[in-house]
């Protein structure tokens, strides 16, 4: 993980400095696009999200305690602008029937990688981007539950739901794990 | 080997953990360009009130009939 920024940095930034945006951009620009890429596993949406993110850190400057880690608050918001991501992209699938029909049969000679990439889109955000940190990336439920501003808690019952369901889509498309 | 073992080994064969090989461009440019435009009229907004004052200079009795329909 990259070094805290200085304290200096931190406050320009609060207050609207445009350098100390960029400065904070180059130096956690590749920690927080490969944390997004983790989520949305696309390079070209992680560069729109991680773009995304920073905007929102910039309009939301004045919530940013400059004493708390900044590595910490950007992957908070880059969490959350990814699970917009994932809505979005989930509603133009639906809206343009690109995904499949979960009540579609399932294809008779269905390939396997396929099949459980589309059980996985098939996942809501929220379970989905528990499913892709904790059983994909294999992060701590802690990492994540820190971005996901959550209780450890809720990120297991999650990750336990994200596999149930996961099991129910593979089972509609004749697969069982 | 449990369920949960055996679904997140099909899992990862299917969907391999992302390896981040960094972005393809400086990202700084497209910050950049997203920077907001300031808040003005839009040229539509200003367009009807500008027909709106003008009817209502030509023909001031349009008065009553905008104020009815308001």
């Amino acid at each position: 993980m990259v070094g805290e920024p200085h304290e200096d940095l931190l406050e320009r930034f609060v207050q609207g400095d445009q350098d100390a945006l960029e400065l904070l951009f180059r130096r956690f620009a590749a920690e927080v696009r490969g944390w997004i890429l983790r989520i949305v596993r696309d390079s070209g949406a992680a560069e729109d999200v991680l773009v995304e993110s920073f905007w929102r850190a910039y309009r939301g400057r004045a919530r940013f305690d400059a004493s708390r880690s900044f590595g910490a608050w950007m992957r908070r918001i880059a969490t959350n602008a990814s699970l917009d991501h994932l809505r979005a992209a989930r509603r133009l699938a639906r809206w343009s029937g690109v995904d499949h029909d979960a009540s579609a049969p399932a294809s008779p000679d269905p390939d396997l990688r396929e099949s459980v990439a589309v059980a996985f889109r098939r996942l809501p955000p929220k379970l989905q981007i528990v499913a892709a940190l904790a059983l994909i990336e294999e992060r701590p439920h802690a990492e994540i539950a820190e971005a996901l501003a959550l209780p450890i808690g809720t990120v297991k019952s999650r990750v336990s739901r994200a596999s149930a369901r996961l099991r129910k889509e593979l089972a509609s498309l004749g697969i069982r794990p | 080997m449990t369920d949960d073992q055996s679904l997140r080994l099909l899992l990862r064969s299917a969907l391999p953990p992302m390896t981040d090989l960094g972005p393809a461009r400086d990202l700084w440019p497209s910050i950049v360009h997203r920077r907001p435009v300031p808040s003005g009229w839009p040229w539509l907004d200003l367009a009807v009130v500008a027909a709106v004052a003008l009817g209502l200079a030509l023909f001031p009795d349009w008065l009553w009939l905008l104020a009815y329909h308001l």
